[in-house]
């Protein structure tokens, strides 16, 4: 009885082959014909670690690769090599018996232009893991890529429990039939950072789980950079009494100058070496501690933070205020040529507006890429290598309106609320409650109200809250004509105003000053129906 | 000529940029277009594509321009014109 259960845990090549396909839904072989499309050109030279029965290995032949495939089953490689004579590829295949930890003593240095290993990771304890890694960074020819697929713990919390759920049954159903199972590799992308590759996740399936990743090899570690013997200061994020104070400046009264700046200059992120990226900031305050925030602890970096005269880039590039010559003498002045041995400057996106780097490579020689808009997009950026079209493009989330409409808000308050608080008091908490109302309500409905005009958005606008008035005075409490009619007006003006002016706050729509013509002259309008009206109808 | 300017001199300035702004337009070249792409790199709203077949830009969507002018300065053959 124990030889008959002993006999049915054993797995033979074709339950192997099943039960993988089973646990992911089909979806490695996904995977794998991306890795080839992609990754595999004709005559290259490809190792596959772990190529069991040979699926990935007769694919990328197919391509016209010429692939080394080594396994230690050797049922596996039996079962390989009998479904490869079956075919006629336009590569070559052939077969090794060998355990992944010896790719080092037995194959040939610098032989090959890919390493692929599908579902290897998982099966090697971290000890061999590394090992495997080191050997492949000698197997690898110049410009040689590692491409791994594999299984991952899902990033997110939630996911995973997810994954879990979906996937405890599938695993023990695939287990029953098939006796095969896998696991996944915790931290892979770190696991090649540690071995001097640069991960890059190409493709994923099955909610984040399995991935397809490329490791470039890079450079031996360049030797730790001393900071405190260079004497450059480390940014860290820091809540501190001065910062909170700053922020709460920042959330209203940022329009007004002084504009809180950082002493432009070389900083370092981390713990950067001769080899880390450089970016460059301009000098508002609030700018560079929230880039310091979002790389503070993910990545090792330098910021060149150039002088813009405490405007953030955008804005200071378009003004005029933030060019190339700022981000040359930054360069000059600094001495981030002697630290770093590359050429290499990460410049805001937002800056190009005003900053020409074509002028930049041509007068100092650096080259120069575009980062990412938003700075939390900035790690995986690094990671990846790759700049994504998210990456590129505006948003204006509803955080961001919100903090635009305080900001604007701010402005506002001292403008129009202190007079009145001053001259004109029985008028204060009206304007007060109905300006802060309307215009978080309108930073909040923005991609909502038509339009891609102030005025235009100021009617429905306009509408929303004569409306509310109307129903708060049929429904809740009647007010005298006179007062309802000052209201009414009130409301009228305010919208218009509140929709004309925050335009200005979002970034997809352009010059609300051209709106001012209109503004007074609706402004009029309504003044001389407050004053002509009531005359007419008699209501003094 | 050249008056200082005064308080309503600059308001009146600003009035006249915003409406400007508003009024500039796109045009693009194709002729002169050597499909380095910076136009599409740099653009936040995402008006430009690549035509990877022909190697050149695409405006593909002018009407979501903002008229940054990160395109027109960016671009070395001077292709895309803001007016």
């Amino acid at each position: 009885m124990a030889t008959v259960f002993m006999k049915w845990l054993e797995t033979t090549p074709r339950d192997y082959e099943r039960g993988i396909r089973l646990l992911t839904l089909g979806r490695l072989e996904k995977l794998h014909v991306l890795l080839t499309e992609d990754f595999i050109k004709p005559g290259m030279r490809v190792l596959e670690i772990g190529c069991g029965t040979g699926a990935l290995a007769r694919r990328m032949a197919g391509k016209g690769a010429n692939v080394t495939a080594v396994d230690v089953s050797p049922d596996m490689l039996a079962e390989a090599q009998r479904q490869l004579d079956a075919r006629d590829l336009a590569g070559s295949v052939s077969f090794e018996h060998m355990d992944a930890t010896l790719i080092g003593e037995r194959l040939p240095v610098a032989a090959f232009d890919r390493i692929v290993a599908s579902l290897v990771f998982s099966e090697l304890s971290p000890d061999e893991q590394r090992h495997v890694l080191q050997n492949c960074r000698w197997l690898l020819a110049p410009d040689g890529r590692l491409l791994i697929v594999d299984e991952v713990p899902p990033a997110g919390f939630l996911q995973r429990i997810l994954f879990w759920l979906v996937r405890a049954p599938i695993t023990l159903l695939t287990w029953i039939l098939t006796r095969t199972t896998t696991r996944a590799v915790r931290s892979l992308e770190v696991l090649l950072r540690e071995s001097r590759f640069r991960p890059c996740r190409l493709g994923s399936r099955l909610g984040g789980s399995l991935v397809l990743v490329e490791g470039s090899p890079l450079p031996e570690a360049a030797p730790a950079f001393d900071l405190e013997q260079a004497a450059i200061p480390r940014l860290r994020h820091r809540i501190s009494l001065r910062s909170l104070l700053v922020d709460l400046w920042a959330l209203f009264l940022r329009v007004i100058p002084p504009y809180p700046k950082v002493r432009p200059g070389l900083y370092a992120v981390g713990h950067p070496d001769t080899t880390s990226p450089v970016f460059v900031s301009g000098n508002f305050d609030l700018s560079v501690r929230r880039l310091v925030r979002e790389l503070d602890g993910k990545v090792d970096a330098w910021l060149l933070v150039a002088d813009s005269k405490g405007i953030n880039v955008w804005c200071a590039a378009g003004g005029g205020y933030f060019t190339a010559d700022s981000v040359i003498a930054a360069v000059g002045s600094s001495r981030i040529e002697s630290i770093v041995q590359h050429r290499h400057l990460i410049l805001p996106q937002l800056c190009a507006n005003g900053v020409d780097a074509d002028r930049i490579r041509g007068e100092i020689g650096w080259q120069t890429a575009w980062g990412p808009v938003r700075a939390e997009d900035i790690p995986s950026y690094l990671a990846g290598g790759k700049k994504t079209d998210a990456m590129r493009w505006l948003r204006f989330p509803l955080v961001d309106r919100l903090e635009m409409v305080s900001a604007t808000l701010g402005l506002y308050a001292i403008m129009i609320l202190i007079p009145l608080l001053i001259f004109w008091r029985p008028l204060f908490w009206p304007v007060a409650i109905s300006l802060f109302g309307l215009s978080y309500f309108y930073g909040v409905m923005l991609p909502w109200l038509p339009g891609r005009d102030g005025l235009v958005k100021s009617i429905p606008l306009a509408l929303i809250a004569l409306a509310g008035l109307f129903a708060y005075v049929t429904l809740v409490n009647p007010l005298p004509p006179l007062r309802l009619f000052h209201w009414t007006i009130g409301l009228t003006g305010l919208s218009v105003f509140v929709a004309a002016e925050l335009q200005g706050m979002s970034p997809f729509m352009r010059g609300e000053q051209a709106n001012w013509g209109w503004e007074l002259l609706i402004g009029i309008a309504l003044g001389l129906i407050y004053w002509l009206v009531p005359m007419a109808v008699g209501w003094r | 000529m050249n008056k200082p300017p005064t308080f309503w001199s600059s308001l009146w300035e600003h009035v006249e940029i915003a409406r400007t702004l508003r009024s500039l337009r796109l045009y693009f070249d194709p002729q002169m277009c050597t499909g380095i792409w910076e136009c599409y790199e740099v653009c936040p709203v995402g008006c430009w594509s690549r035509d990877l077949e022909r190697g050149i830009a695409v405006l593909e969507k002018p009407e979501a321009c903002i008229a940054c002018g990160a395109c027109v300065l960016q671009c070395p053959e001077e292709a895309i014109e803001l007016r």
